[in-house]
């Protein structure tokens, strides 16, 4: 029975694995292959049935005029973007959700679930029922292919994610402590600062995490609100594609796009698995 | 270290429905600086409520609540200087054991020098000296209660601590050292000590003065041989006393006797001015015993069951339609079946719709 067991759970991972891995094996290795190797047939084993070059990695840096595409500064874009309407979100979202969940607010039929909820309903809509509100938006106010005016629309998309977890984190750090630090001789905004916030780390970290995720890749606002002044990653990275696929440059730049996140994924992992993130009171 | 006045407090989670239901009916109580205080009720009788008036956590409906005279009804719970313990610890898990037992002082702006001092000193009475670098949220649940306990033992200048039922979550033999701690602790600095239960054990041997509380009312304040003896309402004696006391339907008779089952029942209470005919007579099995050569006040019964529970024995018998319990010597020897009981006079308490006369 034990040895079923191990023997299922083993096979599980390793299935699990390959799936989760074959894509970028297959991306890593046809990011050194010419077209020849990709167009004419199957190859698996570099040196053996092909020869690798770094052709598909050179034309990312390369800039246009020498025929490269050039992806480093909408990369550095993408970051910026990403990493600061994240960062303001997460700043107001928990702000929002300290209130949210700490104080009642009642306007007519409204109350605190109702406001939660009109957050998250943002994210519900498709977006393409945003789109043409947000360009006339960022038209009006002369923001449209800007990296203010992306930051401005992703904080809109981003912020709905870090109010709806941090409100159910919140909701699950006991009142008492608050209460407690009130006693203690702390006033309200000391209380959230010193004591609720620190608490709330590893809500912030969670938070954090899908902010930075869905604001990376995002690639259909990018798309709508921009033109040839900024270009973000995945728009860039899209925009690669021509008459003959490029497979190997297309390959790479997936790669470089994915590497910040595994970097994320990774350092998160370490920390959750730490046990420092437990946010047990009682 | 402060009086403290609560006059005509009454509150009202919902105050303004056109029912409004009252958590607390209008009560007025004064707690003396230094004295040690019991509040004791079932579950829901408004015990935290008041506490949390008292701490500033929540505003009364209607009323005034005063610190040496002073109206603090509106000052803010942090400016309020209370200290108050939870039934389930809260520490600050991200501070260490010194941290946490430093934090209010620290949020009072006390020199570092006092700090350490005042902590020390805390840390030596509750047995935390060895934890003071350790990560509060390393500690087991009665540490970290100790913690809890500790921070509001920290402050010297202290009002008054509140303690909602603070000892739940901890072993019985380290209760025991914990209630005979905080008394040395209030005999030793005076601090007034207010303690929440639903244990009338441990009101019983902590407090000084214990306030029972039942659907929002305070029903009786007193010293626990008060409460034991001269219960106010047929509530206060059943809920305190194990046994509960004994109440049985009665009528009134001439003078000050009633009548149970037609057997004449001698008490110290003048029943001349009744309004009602609805009367019970209240004894505690304490005071019962087996008839050795009285001439009244007795009752023939037939005993149902006899208990030893160690240090005594709990006799339970009946007497017509009546329970009657009593409590007497490990020693004594119970005879067969029917027994003649002494029912005390001057014990005897007798209610009229459920209050005492």
């Amino acid at each position: 029975m034990d040895k079923l067991y191990i023997f299922l759970k083993y096979f599980f991972i390793v299935v699990w694995t390959v799936f989760v891995v074959a894509p970028f094996l297959w991306a890593l290795t046809t990011s050194f292959k010419d077209f020849q190797s990709v167009n004419g047939g199957v190859t698996y084993i570099p040196w053996v049935d092909f020869e690798p070059n770094l052709e598909g990695w050179k034309v990312l840096i390369k800039s246009p005029a020498k025929g490269g595409v050039d992806i480093i500064e909408p990369y550095f874009n993408s970051m910026f973007v990403t990493c600061t309407a994240s960062l303001i979100s997460i700043i107001l979202g928990t702000l929002s959700a300290y209130a949210l969940s700490r104080y009642t607010f009642k306007a007519g039929f409204v109350k605190n679930n109702d406001i939660t909820f009109f957050f998250i309903s943002q994210r519900i809509m498709p977006p393409i029922v945003l789109s043409i509100p947000f360009f006339l938006f960022l038209s009006s106010i002369n923001l449209l292919d800007s990296l203010t005016g992306l930051i401005v629309v992703y904080i809109v998309l981003l912020m709905p994610i870090a109010v709806w977890i941090m409100v159910d984190f919140f909701n699950k750090v006991p009142r008492e402590i608050d209460e407690t630090a009130l006693i203690d001789g702390c006033n309200p905004y000391q209380a959230f600062l010193k004591v609720v916030l620190p608490n709330s780390i590893p809500g912030l970290i969670v938070a954090g995490m899908f902010c930075i995720i869905f604001g990376w890749i995002d690639f259909f606002f990018a798309f709508i609100l921009t033109f040839t002044e900024v270009q973000l990653l995945p728009v860039k990275i899209v925009a690669l594609n021509s008459s003959v696929t490029p497979w190997w440059s297309l390959s790479a730049s997936a790669l470089v796009s994915v590497a910040p996140l595994i970097i994320v994924a990774f350092i998160v992992e370490r920390y959750l698995s730490k046990g420092n993130l437990s946010g047990a009171i009682k | 270290m402060a009086k403290i006045d609560l006059s005509n407090i009454s509150h009202s989670y919902n105050p303004n429905d056109l029912n409004p239901v009252y958590a607390l009916n209008p009560f007025s109580m004064t707690w003396e600086n230094g004295n040690r205080y019991a509040i004791l009720g079932p579950s829901g009788c408004g015990k935290t409520t008041m506490l949390n008036i008292v701490s500033g956590l929540v505003r009364p409906s209607a009323g005034r609540i005063l610190f040496d005279d002073k109206d603090v009804t509106d000052l803010k719970t942090e400016d309020r200087n209370i200290a108050q313990v939870f039934q389930f610890p809260v520490i600050y898990n991200t501070m260490t054991v010194y941290e946490n037992l430093a934090f209010p002082l620290k949020c009072r702006d006390f020199s570092k020098n006092k700090i350490d001092e005042r902590v020390n000193s805390v840390a030596e009475t509750l047995n935390l000296q060895s934890f003071l670098n350790s990560p509060a949220r390393k500690l087991t649940a009665d540490q970290k209660q100790l913690i809890s306990l500790g921070r509001g033992l920290v402050r010297e200048d202290v009002a008054a601590v509140l303690m909602d039922e603070p000892l739940t979550v901890i072993d019985p033999d380290l209760k025991f050292r914990l209630r005979r701690n905080l008394k040395e602790i209030n005999e030793q600095y005076k601090t007034t000590l207010v303690y929440v239960t639903h244990d009338q054990n441990e009101a019983m041997t902590f407090a000084d003065n214990i306030i029972v509380m039942s659907e929002g009312e305070v029903v009786q304040t007193g010293s626990p041989k008060e409460l034991f003896e001269r219960p106010n309402t047929t509530f206060v004696g059943y809920f305190i006393g194990s046994p509960a006391m004994n109440l049985f339907e009665s009528e009134a008779s001439s003078g000050n006797s009633v009548k149970i089952n037609n057997v004449l029942i001698k008490t110290h209470t003048n029943l001349s001015n009744l309004k009602t005919k609805n009367i019970k007579l209240g004894i505690r099995s304490e005071f019962i015993k087996i008839a050795q050569n009285q001439n009244e006040n007795l009752v023939d019964v037939n005993v149902e069951k006899v208990e030893d529970l160690g240090n005594y024995k709990l006799i339970t018998a009946k007497m017509g339609n009546f329970t009657i319990k009593s409590k007497v010597n490990r020693e004594t020897e119970i005879p067969n079946q029917k027994v003649k009981l002494h029912i005390p006079a001057e014990k005897c308490c007798v209610y009229e719709d459920n209050k005492l006369i």
